[in-house]
């Protein structure tokens, strides 16, 4: 019997430990590059979010395996799509988490109250309690996991770890079990930490801009001797920055951590996002930095110009570019990638 | 040959009759309801104890009049750009600066036009004094507004306005609803803090009160438009819904709409439409914004004996207003509420049930649907709207993908073919 409840989530806004303590497996809806999306494209325009029409596939496809599905609101494709999903995907529970845009404190008030709300529902849909220790079980799961990808990512700078390695387990983290997670995490890092130094030919870079879902663009920056070390993709830095307080009440500690994580484009605050890649490249020395935008993806489109800008007046030598999205190699792109590096 | 020369010839070049679209008597005074804003907007950029705030569509403007902001809305000055013919050039020169061409043409035209300070009457816009945005209707308005108040180093405060989506309960409603009013009380504070002015009760009673006659009178003139023939189209409406934006609380709007309003009524007393006698054959609704810089589409389907008869996206700005003398708190929730409940960003749900609703009060024979590649928002869920209108009620739909302000997605031939089989289609339909 499935114990899975997947989520849509454009970035890193939706509290999954709240399906960890009501009993189930949070699984974070990603899509398959390698599956076409002509099942989404009778309902959504060829100017969509094309990652988006990819979870929609395969809610399509899978929703049969879940218990339910929650999304929660992050950009214009979340918002709106979310009607489209009701209408065509089958399954005995579909939940609107509404987080807010802002984080000060009205917000906060606001998001305490949507938190609550999920867990009532989840209690009545599925006969379950959830607990303030359940939730703080799953604080503490969650941060073994964040604290382990924490680790694991700051070997990315001094080992030879694979671009897809490192998108792997923050993958892994997102759609597994997390008990499964921290053993898998465990393994990882004893292997990781007896790699090879970093290797003499690879280029370290920041990779910034829209979420990475797909292994294979990974591939192509390894193949162009690129190896990103630091990140801040909400599949990747964003998931573990930081860690969740420990509060007296769970539910605050959800509130501080979520409304504090490193800011995406799609939530105001344009100055804290640039500030926090001012402090990633502070902390890590970086030959240039990536600063790539999936097509159709507007809150990173509208933000690169300013960011990417800011990053240049401090002398950081950085490329931007829009991507399809496709598991095929871009030759034209890796072409471009290659110059960068010879200016690295 | 016969040419098309603003539907003055009798035949046009694709064997049409042209068919002149007859303008009420007082559609002229838009022209000076259009001056007095942006003459009033000149002195108020212009006099160092005046302020001004950028603000856009959504967004309860009479906030700013009641605290004696002066509106300014790039939105509307880069339909004024597209309408001028200026669109194109200004989108270009923010996309050489790093833009995406898939991002909103608004959005592109107002920065080009900033960026490069073309004149008002082009569809210029002033730097303001603060920028106040929400995203009621999208999540660009705020990333573009945030993006010009870190340009410009202007303070800048949103509302955030939670989705109201399908099958959303009451109570979760009534929270959003709470969590909008906190942030009217926060944005008092941040007036006071940032420039030291407090929200005048009284101010704001006025401002709703000439604000609820506006839209009064906007839905009454939508009344009038179930008269057949339609006395009043989208090709006059494109334009006339102006004081809407940003006139709400202003005497002058109010006198226009009574204007337009007593032409409606005289021209439906006397049977007369804005097609000539016995032309009006299609009456349609067009959803989605106008293509600004080709509004000339719209006088073109009268050659078809169509008239656009109502359009969600102009009756949009014209929700009913709280009652001026409910108290401020509820007054508040009042305005929540319509700032999640407008026509333009229903859920797909309400949308196919007001649309039906729609299509049977104003006998509506076709619809067609702007997919517009810059408001992704406004286009998701068209496919499955087409879909329940023509299966409920059985009329041609069609959805047209183009752009607002970018020209570039108008592509004539194709697109004047498409509106040809779907006349054909309701020719067809109606037999």
């Amino acid at each position: 019997m499935s114990t899975i409840i997947a989520y849509f989530d454009s970035s890193h806004d939706f509290p999954e430990e709240i399906i960890s303590a009501a009993g189930f497996v949070p699984y974070k809806i990603l899509g398959d590059i390698h599956q076409t999306n002509e099942p989404a494209d009778r309902y959504m325009p060829n100017f969509f979010c094309p990652a988006a029409k990819s979870w929609f596939t395969e809610a399509m496809a899978r929703s049969s395996e879940w218990k339910g599905i929650i999304v929660a609101q992050g950009c214009n494709s979340t918002n709106r799509h979310f009607d489209i999903w009701k209408m065509h995907i089958d399954t005995p529970f579909l939940y609107w988490f509404n987080g807010p845009l802002k984080d000060d404190h009205v917000a906060a008030k606001f998001f305490k109250n949507e938190i609550r709300g999920l867990i009532k529902t989840l209690e009545d849909q599925f006969s379950c309690v959830i607990s303030n220790e359940n939730i703080r079980e799953a604080i503490s799961q969650s941060n073994a996991i964040k604290s382990r990808l924490q680790k694991l990512s700051s070997l990315r700078s001094e080992r030879d770890i694979t671009n897809r390695e490192y998108l792997d387990v923050v993958i892994n983290a997102l759609q597994n079990e997390k008990n499964e997670t921290i053993t898998a995490l465990d393994l990882a890092i004893r292997d990781w930490s007896n790699r090879a130094p970093f290797p003499a030919g690879k280029k370290k870079v920041l990779l910034t801009g829209s979420d990475i879902t797909y292994r294979e663009w990974m591939d192509t920056l390894d193949e162009c001797d690129i190896r990103v070390v630091r990140d801040d993709l909400s599949i990747g830095e964003r998931y573990f920055a930081t860690l969740i307080p420990d509060n007296e009440d769970p539910i605050d500690s959800l509130v501080a951590y979520y409304l504090g994580v490193p800011k995406p484009a799609t939530k105001p605050g344009i100055g804290k996002r640039i500030d926090y890649l001012m402090k990633v490249l502070r902390e890590t020395e970086c030959d240039g930095i990536i600063s790539q935008n999936l097509k159709f993806c507007e809150p990173f489109a509208y933000d690169s110009v300013t960011v990417n800008n800011t990053l240049k007046d401090h002398h950081y030598k950085l490329i931007h570019f829009e991507r399809e999205f496709t598991p095929v190699t871009d030759h034209q792109m890796m072409n471009r990638l290659t110059a960068f590096t010879e200016t690295l | 040959m016969n040419t098309r020369n603003d539907n003055h010839t009798k035949e046009n070049r694709s064997g049409q009759e042209d068919v002149r679209v007859r303008v009420l008597p007082h559609a002229g005074d838009l022209k000076s309801v259009m001056l007095y804003y942006l003459i009033k907007g000149k002195l108020a950029v212009k006099l160092p104890w005046k302020k001004t705030a950028w603000t856009c569509a959504g967004f309860p403007v009479e906030f700013l009049w009641a605290y004696d902001l002066f509106p300014l809305h790039p939105e509307n000055m880069s339909t004024v750009a597209a309408a001028r013919k200026q669109s194109l050039w200004l989108i270009e020169h923010t996309e050489s600066q790093g833009y995406s061409r898939d991002l909103c043409s608004y959005c592109k035209t107002s920065m080009g036009a900033y960026d490069t300070g073309i004149k008002t009457t082009l569809g210029g816009i002033d730097k303001p004094d603060l920028i106040t945005c929400t995203n009621t209707i999208c999540d660009t308005h705020w990333k573009w507004f945030q993006i010009m108040a870190h340009k410009l180093d202007v303070p800048f405060y949103m509302f955030d306005i939670p989705k109201w989506v399908s099958g959303l309960s009451e109570k979760r409603i009534e929270a959003d609803i709470d969590y909008i009013v906190e942030q009217f009380y926060d944005f008092a504070d941040f007036m006071q803090k940032t420039f030291g002015k407090k929200l005048s009760e009284r101010k704001m009673k006025k401002t709703l009160k000439l604000s609820t006659e506006l839209t009064d009178l906007w839905r009454e003139i939508y009344e009038g438009r179930k008269a057949i023939p339609s006395p009043y189209s989208a090709a006059e409406t494109s334009a006339s819904f102006f004081p809407l934006v940003v006139l709400p609380g202003k005497k002058i709007g109010v006198k226009f709409y009574k204007k337009i309003l007593g032409d409606i009524q005289l021209h439906v007393a006397e049977k007369k439409g804005t097609l000539p006698e016995g032309k009006e054959q299609f009456r349609l609704l067009f959803e989605g914004i106008p293509f600004w810089y080709r509004m000339r589409f719209m006088f073109d389907l009268a050659k078809y004996g169509a008239v656009v008869t109502y359009e969600p996206y102009t009756y949009s700005f014209s929700p009913p207003k709280p009652s001026p003398d409910l108290p401020i708190d509820e007054a508040f929730r009042a305005v929540a509420k319509i700032m999640m409940d407008l026509p333009y960003s229903y859920n797909l749900e309400r949308r196919i049930e007001y649309f039906e609703k729609v299509i049977d009060e104003y006998h509506i024979d076709g619809v067609i649907l702007h997919e517009n590649m810059s408001c992704r928002p406004s286009s998701a869920g068209m496919i499955d709207l087409k879909d329940a209108i023509q299966r409920d009620k059985n009329i041609p739909v069609l959805i047209l993908q183009c752009d607002m302000n970018d020209p570039r997605a108008f592509s004539e031939g194709p697109i004047m073919t498409r509106v040809e089989s779907f006349i054909e289609l309701m020719r067809e339909n109606k037999k």
